[in-house]
């Protein structure tokens, strides 16, 4: 069974058509990327997917149970995390707080052990603590630990905004525009680390990406995406060679 | 030392006892006189309200603007208590301060109670709606205890047994900063700042974010109606007046001069502006106008409050020593 199948997805704002008929399904341990022009509706179906907004229409059914209707952090809890295109880190908490926030959902401890401060609460935190160094270890942020986070440089928040993802344990893992402002050397570093990150972590991994080079590279399977309608779908050097995505970008004629 | 600073709730503890010892000596030695004394206490009151305040308002990153009205709320609850109950028998210690305790404790869930009806809804909501929502329900209650016959109406409330004494300023002071500073250095601590640096975020990584917004207003609210409750037998009168939207608006410029996002902040800018006015007492009028001029400075010179993001060292937890990162 598909981990993630989406039936019929349709999302309207007002009298706007932002994603209209949208179907996908995600096999385990598949990365899959989602393109096309600004304004398609690939956040939009990221935002779909994760609870921001309710669906006008469609099922999601991920790992099992239906989705649809679930609140953000339900849906989190369930296995699928994201990245976001602006990144969106907690900017006056320390590099390994931002884990450790993202933990919080699989602490054992109650609201009485932290007011009290129990055997429990020490119990938890140097858990916790242990995990989240161990977790930027892998990021190789374990020296910026006690930073705050918003100074960290660019490519480095980056990476902790993906690590922080994977705090919650996810079975899918779904980055919005991870390459965007990357030059090609972090670029390819890049590539590179979604690979082990799909490996190591036993991900599903969906992304939306425009630097074709990462979609190209990177994706086992692309889906393209216009005005909120699907125009084509397939591998790489399908979609490479297909008119109507060249169309989608450049324009008729072109 | 080293024991001092892998038990910082003790090394608290210990700070608020020196400087209770402290004071107590001057006392004796008359150096402060009673008024002196209940300027204090009432700084004790001012810290944790404010350092409850903080919780939502710094912490969080929600902005409520009525917290006198669920001071109001145990104010009022614990004085009703005690004033029927003890009237007879109020010189009887043994009887009186368990009672005392108990309505003070009362009055405080009855205020955690009216803060669950007034978060719950509004907390859900994101943007402005809870400044809105806060200040009405501050009126709210402050204008039903005012048509409220058996409260006292808009005449006060009365003969209240004084049973606040320095003593119990001191412990509850205590024991409420340390138990809302265990809670913020804790792992709901943590989700409390990441719901005010990113909402979105905070729920995308499996924060309840409602969930943790309503919590903290709730117990915000039940240490504002404990401190009422400690108010209102200090000062044996209580008045409607006494908990407008004024009253909740001092408590945001102690929060914001001192720091609203550290505890230390939250002790500090009540301390100063509680004492500071009566210090200033020599300069007669003009003290009116060197109070807000001392606000304008410290808003534009220190923008996020005298202690900023600083924390006095015995409030910190410390950090536990890591095993050396080598990669």
């Amino acid at each position: 069974m598909a981990l993630l199948d989406v039936q019929h997805l349709t999302q309207y704002f007002g009298g706007l058509r932002a994603v209209s008929d949208f179907n996908i399904q995600l096999e385990h341990g598949e990365i899959v990327g989602l393109i096309g022009p600004n304004g398609a509706g690939k956040t939009t179906v990221f935002n779909v997917m994760t609870g921001v907004y309710t669906p006008t229409k469609g099922t999601i059914v991920f790992d099992g149970q239906n989705i649809v209707g679930k609140k953000t952090h339900q849906i989190t809890q369930a296995g699928m995390a994201r990245t976001f295109q602006t990144i969106r880190l907690f900017t006056k908490s320390s590099v390994i707080d931002n884990i450790k926030i993202a933990y919080h959902f699989r602490m054992s401890y109650s609201n009485t052990d932290a007011f009290l401060h129990t055997r429990k609460y020490w119990q938890g935190e140097q858990m916790v603590d242990d995990y989240a160094i161990d977790l930027l270890r892998l990021f190789h942020l374990e020296g910026n630990a006690d930073d705050v986070s918003g100074s960290l440089p660019y490519g480095a928040q980056r990476r902790l905004e993906i690590a922080r993802a994977l705090a919650t344990k996810p079975k899918l893992l779904i980055l919005d525009e991870p390459a965007a402002g990357m030059n090609p050397a972090e670029a390819d570093a890049l590539m590179e680390m979604i690979h082990w990150l799909r490996d190591k972590f036993d991900l599903t991994i969906l992304l939306i990406e425009h630097q074709m080079r990462v979609v190209m590279g990177v994706c086992e399977r692309i889906k393209v995406m216009d005005f909120g309608e699907t125009i084509c779908e397939g591998v790489p050097e399908y979609i490479r060679n297909d008119p109507r995505v060249c169309e989608a970008y450049l324009g008729k004629g072109a | 030392m080293t024991f001092l600073r892998a038990h910082r709730t003790i090394a608290t503890v210990i700070a608020f006892v020196l400087a209770y010892v402290v004071i107590k000596v001057l006392n004796l030695a008359d150096i402060l006189n009673a008024y002196y004394i209940q300027l204090i206490m009432l700084a004790g009151i001012n810290i944790v309200m404010t350092v409850s305040l903080g919780m939502v308002n710094g912490f969080t990153g929600q902005f409520s603007i009525g917290h006198a009205g669920f001071m109001a709320v145990g104010a009022y609850t614990s004085a009703m208590i005690t004033t029927v109950w003890l009237h007879t028998s109020a010189a009887n210690p043994l009887v009186a301060y368990p009672v005392f305790i108990a309505a003070v404790l009362v009055g405080g869930l009855l205020a955690a109670a009216a803060g669950y009806l007034v978060g719950a809804p509004s907390l859900r909501l994101k943007g402005d709606y809870l400044a809105i929502v806060t200040l009405s329900a501050n009126e709210l209650i402050r204008t039903v205890i005012r048509v409220t016959e058996v409260l006292g109406g808009p005449r006060g409330l009365g003969g209240i047994p004084k049973l606040t004494t320095l003593e119990i300023v001191f412990v509850f002071t205590i024991l409420s900063v340390v138990l809302m500073r265990n809670y913020l250095f804790s792992s709901y601590g943590r989700s409390m700042k990441a719901v005010r640096d990113s909402e979105i975020a905070a729920e995308a990584m499996a924060i309840d974010t409602t969930r943790q917004k309503v919590f903290v207003f709730v117990f915000s609210a039940f240490f504002a109606g404990v401190s009422g409750g400690i108010f209102a037998h200090l000062l044996q009168f209580i008045h409607p007046d006494n908990f407008s939207f004024v009253k909740s608006l001092e408590y945001l410029i102690y929060l914001y001069v001192g720091g609203s996002t550290s505890i230390s902040g939250a002790i500090v800018g009540p301390a100063i502006f509680t004492l500071l006015p009566e210090l200033m007492r020599g300069l007669q009028a003009w003290r009116l106008v060197i109070y807000p001029l001392i606000l304008i400075l410290v808003m534009i010179f220190r923008t996020e409050g005298v202690m900023g993001l600083k924390e006095f060292n015995f409030i910190l937890i410390p950090h536990r020593q890591r095993k050396e990162v080598s990669a």
